[in-house]
């Protein structure tokens, strides 16, 4: 049933309409002026021992250009490039698997599980992975079983990657899926009885038409790992940090506010200008095929 | 060249307890054109994708070209396929599409565009190289996925249901251009179809399917004039079916008491029948012509024009369903009229079969 | 599917299920400290991760915020969505801009936004604080869920509703709410969902009386090394699961994502 649009109830009662959307429009204006409380901030000066900010100034973005700052900008974006790399590559087996077995049970097993940790929340995915990586933990445990020595992961990047791609991975197997879905299982048919073999008909034919969908769960995996804060926090334990504990140290350790919000409009800039130049790519390629 | 383009030996399809295709049997000669017929559900697509390799058969064997490739994958049949959907790679132009195959064959790109101009010659696209395939007609998409498969010169053409995504109006004209397509290029082809015009238009030779099974391959004069049993006769024509008795078998031809009259019919159905077993008579709706001596008759219930010929629908108790249909030259229609009655004289000839349940 | 590509999906199954799992066996451990595998079992960590002040008071705000927020976020979002499918009206785009606008910007933002926000106007940071700033963060996901919806509704519906003499109050009434159902209840679900797990924002907006389940959670891992989190973590797992079930069969799975358009059958 494709939906019919129908205008003729707007036109009788644009009233009624409006009135009915008047809460959301607080709503919206109410985030905006949280968004302008934070620019309004940055540009304010901090006085120390006081809450209450100073005067406006733009000492709060001059001072962001030291080097234990920009380090921190820095492996912000590695660490979301590499999670949103990294998911995609755990997740597009997944999302494949889940559009191509055939058996219906597997199927709604493979889903499940991808799904579920969507709803669990950071705090408890997170406190799995301290479990997991502790020096006591699983997987060193594991390893001593094995043989195969110890790892240190915890507090280290690489444990922060694994933990981050954790969190983005069911939202970006999600998304590969649905853009795997429009493409014609026909058309790998097709490639075959054309004489390539399944590999060649992959590379060929399925991953440059999933290369939107692709586009598109990487860009959700960037924002969203930007977003990220209790993942760096309690697996970084402050050896690791992104802008969002930083914002929050500053924030709540040096009552700093003004500081913070100006890291938090510096990073909301930094992750505005990724994402502006990742639907240029998106659109690029979109207007390709 | 080998005899044999394709050959099927007692091939078995199951899925779990379904069985989709019973041992069937079937010979493409080189340069043939042969459909598969039948209902949605008869098999004839899993007999398709069996050919092509997309499944495994349970049982039986499958040669191209005399060489067994029972086990062979898909990519290594050397076959061409145009699909129902035409499976045009969206994110390449129709030269990148046509060179396809091609280009998984190993080919260089020079030598392979040069394939793929004369490949686009023969199916008239020659100057659309650049277009993409939304960019192109029905028709127009039809044609490039023709030429896709048989740049290649594939051991077998596979057609699935091709038209079935075109305008009615369109198919016509299409189907005298695809024949003719794959008669220059001389390539044995099986195409699907459940459209028995479609069958009857082009084929060399029609298998006709349902249940799994193949029920009759013949001409298409074959399979029309003499149907093999009462599923092909009900499937491909229309067809007036009335009840009557064998009088007799002799030799190939079995003799028929329809009410008064006599009618002869092909005996192969009937052997085993006793003198005076009932039978069914399948009368084509062409054959039946106004006057006597009278076969049946009945009030005419409608007149329907359909340009060269009209067809005359008559409400006949002795008709199994109660209807008989006429075909007749508009000339002989012209004064009838829904009430009138109508008395049809027969054929001398039809096909009949033993009487589905007693009468 | 060949061999390997199986085996690459189980491995990256186990990945995503191994910190669950692993949270819920180590619940069991006697010992107070972190250390796989366990040696000995005991339920003392469910019972103090049931008796502890921080979890039940946490709890408790985390339900009623979730509540407040989820079905106010849902009113809401029906309106917003009514009047963006419905009705060309001046500002419409705006309209959108600011309620979609949250699902683009980091929680933490949003939550140092809101505090700061409180902070200069003088308002108290109480449970409507934590009310507001959730309705902000899944306002969109309800908009989303409910314009999808509308948007597969068939329009003739109400056009014949109309035609039959119904004013358009009666027909938003009698026609197109009833058959919104489906896309309401799902975004309402994740909406709820949504709520009960956010922790970014709240805990720059919550304070010590007002910390939601999450924040609790948070700063008793920072505290503490014993297993009660993995009790609890454990118990929030199999609740999330048995209401994944529950909603997967009265409402299915892929309907409650918004991957499928509902009322299509």
């Amino acid at each position: 049933m494709a939906g019919e649009k129908s205008t003729a109830l707007g036109q009788g009662a644009p009233g009624l309409l409006r009135g009915l959307a008047l809460p959301a429009w607080l709503c919206g204006l109410a985030f905006a002026a949280a968004l302008l409380a934070v620019f309004q901030y940055a540009l304010r000066a901090h006085v120390p021992g006081e809450l209450e900010p100073g005067g406006f100034t733009l000492q709060n973005f001059v001072a962001q250009a030291h080097p234990l700052y920009i380090g921190v900008f820095w492996d912000t974006l590695l660490l979301c490039a590499g999670t949103a790399i990294l998911s995609l590559l755990a997740g597009y087996p997944l999302a494949w698997a889940i559009l191509r077995t055939r058996s219906r049970l597997a199927r709604s097993m493979i889903l499940a599980i991808v799904i579920t940790p969507l709803f669990l929340g950071e705090i408890v995915r997170t406190y799995g992975w301290i479990v997991v990586l502790g020096n006591s933990g699983f997987l060193n445990a594991a390893l001593a079983w094995l043989g195969l020595g110890r790892a240190e992961m915890l507090f280290t990047t690489g444990g922060v990657l694994a933990a981050l791609v954790h969190v983005t991975l069911p939202i970006v197997v999600i998304m590969l899926a649905a853009g795997l879905a429009h493409i014609e299982p026909e058309l790998e048919r097709a490639a075959q009885s054309l004489g390539a073999t399944p590999a060649r008909g992959f590379f060929t034919v399925t991953l440059p038409l999933s290369l939107p969908g692709i586009l598109a769960a990487g860009t959700t995996a960037f924002a969203w790992t930007f977003s990220a804060f209790a993942t760096p926090q309690l697996v970084g334990g402050g050896k690791v940090n992104m802008i969002s504990n930083l914002v929050y140290q500053l924030g709540f350790a040096s009552f700093n506010f003004p500081f913070a919000a100006a890291l938090a409009v510096s990073g909301l800039a930094l992750t505005a200008v990724s994402l502006a130049a990742l639907s240029l790519v998106t659109r690029r390629v979109e207007q390709r095929l | 060249m080998a005899v044999e383009a394709l050959r099927l030996d007692g091939v078995t399809r199951r899925f779990g307890a379904v069985t989709a295709l019973h041992g069937a049997s079937l010979v493409v000669a080189p340069g043939e054109f042969v459909t598969l017929l039948g209902p949605s559900g008869c098999g004839k697509t899993t007999l398709l994708n069996l050919v092509a390799g997309f499944q495994t058969p349970d049982e039986g064997e499958i040669f191209l070209g005399g060489e067994s490739v029972t086990r062979v994958p898909v990519w290594k049949r050397d076959i061409g396929m145009v699909f129902q959907s035409y499976a045009l790679f969206p994110h390449m132009n129709v030269a990148e599409n046509v060179a396809y195959g091609l280009r998984a064959r190993g080919m260089p790109k020079v030598e392979a565009m040069g394939r793929v101009a004369e490949a686009l010659r023969m199916v008239r696209l020659s100057g659309l190289e650049d277009r993409r395939p939304r960019q192109l007609s029905g028709g127009q998409q039809q044609r490039a996925a023709l030429a896709r498969a048989l740049v290649i010169r594939p051991r077998i053409l596979l057609l699935d249901e091709p038209f079935s995504a075109l305008d009615r109006a369109l198919r016509g004209g299409l189907q005298v251009e695809v024949r003719e397509i794959q008669r220059a290029a001389g390539v044995a082809t099986l195409f699907v179809t459940h459209d028995q015009h479609e069958a009857l238009a082009m084929s060399d030779r029609i298998a006709v399917m349902s249940g799994g099974r193949i029920h009759q391959v013949g001409t298409p004069e074959e399979v029309y004039a003499r149907p093999a049993d009462r599923f092909v006769a009900g499937f491909v024509g229309d067809a007036t079916v009335l009840r009557g008795r064998l009088r007799g078998l002799m030799g190939g031809t079995a003799g028929i008491e329809v009410g008064q009259a006599v009618l002869e019919a092909d005996a192969a159905p009937l052997r085993g029948l006793s003198q005076g077993a009932p039978v069914d008579a399948f009368l084509r709706p062409e054959t039946l012509s106004p006057g006597g001596p009278a076969l049946l008759s009945g009030e005419v219930r409608s007149v329907v024009f359909q340009g060269g010929h009209v067809d005359v629908h008559l409400a006949c108790a002795e008709a199994a369903g109660g209807r008989a249909v006429a075909r007749l030259a508009p000339m002989l229609a012209s004064g009838l009229a829904a009430g009138s009655v109508l008395e049809l004289a027969g054929p001398s000839r039809c096909a009949a079969f033993p009487a589905e349940e007693p009468a | 599917m060949s061999w390997w590509l199986r085996l690459l999906v189980l491995l990256l199954l186990a990945f995503i299920a191994m910190p669950a799992l692993v949270a819920c066996i180590v619940a069991f451990d006697a010992r107070s400290i972190l250390n796989f595998p366990p040696q000995a079992w005991s339920m003392r960590w469910f019972e103090r991760a049931m008796t502890y002040p921080d979890f039940r008071d946490g709890a408790w705000n985390s339900l009623l915020v979730m509540i407040s927020a989820s079905v106010i976020a849902t009113l809401l979002g029906a309106g917003a969505a009514l009047a963006l499918e419905k009705l060309e009206f001046r500002g419409k785009r705006t309209l959108e801009a600011l309620v979609m606008a949250p699902l683009v910007v980091p929680h933490f933002v949003v939550g140092l936004g809101f505090l700061t926000l409180f902070a200069q106007s003088g308002l108290p940071r109480g449970l409507p604080l934590l009310v507001l700033c959730h309705v902000v963060l899944v306002l969109p996901f309800v908009v989303r869920s409910v314009w999808i919806s509308l948007k597969s509704l068939d329009g003739r519906l109400e056009d014949a509703a109309l035609s039959l003499g119904a004013p358009p109050s009666r027909v938003l009434r009698q026609v197109t709410l009833p058959l919104l159902l489906p896309g309401l209840a799902g975004g309402w679900l994740f909406a709820a969902i949504l709520s009960f797990t956010e922790f970014s924002a709240s805990l720059f907006v919550s304070t010590q009386r007002t910390q939601t389940l999450p924040v609790a959670m948070y700063n008793y891992v920072r505290e503490y090394a014993d297993p009660s989190i993995a009790a609890l973590s454990a118990i929030w797992i199999v609740t999330t699961m048995l209401l994944i079930l529950a909603a997967d069969r009265w409402l299915g799975l892929s309907r409650v994502l918004g991957t499928e358009v509902p009322g299509g059958r």
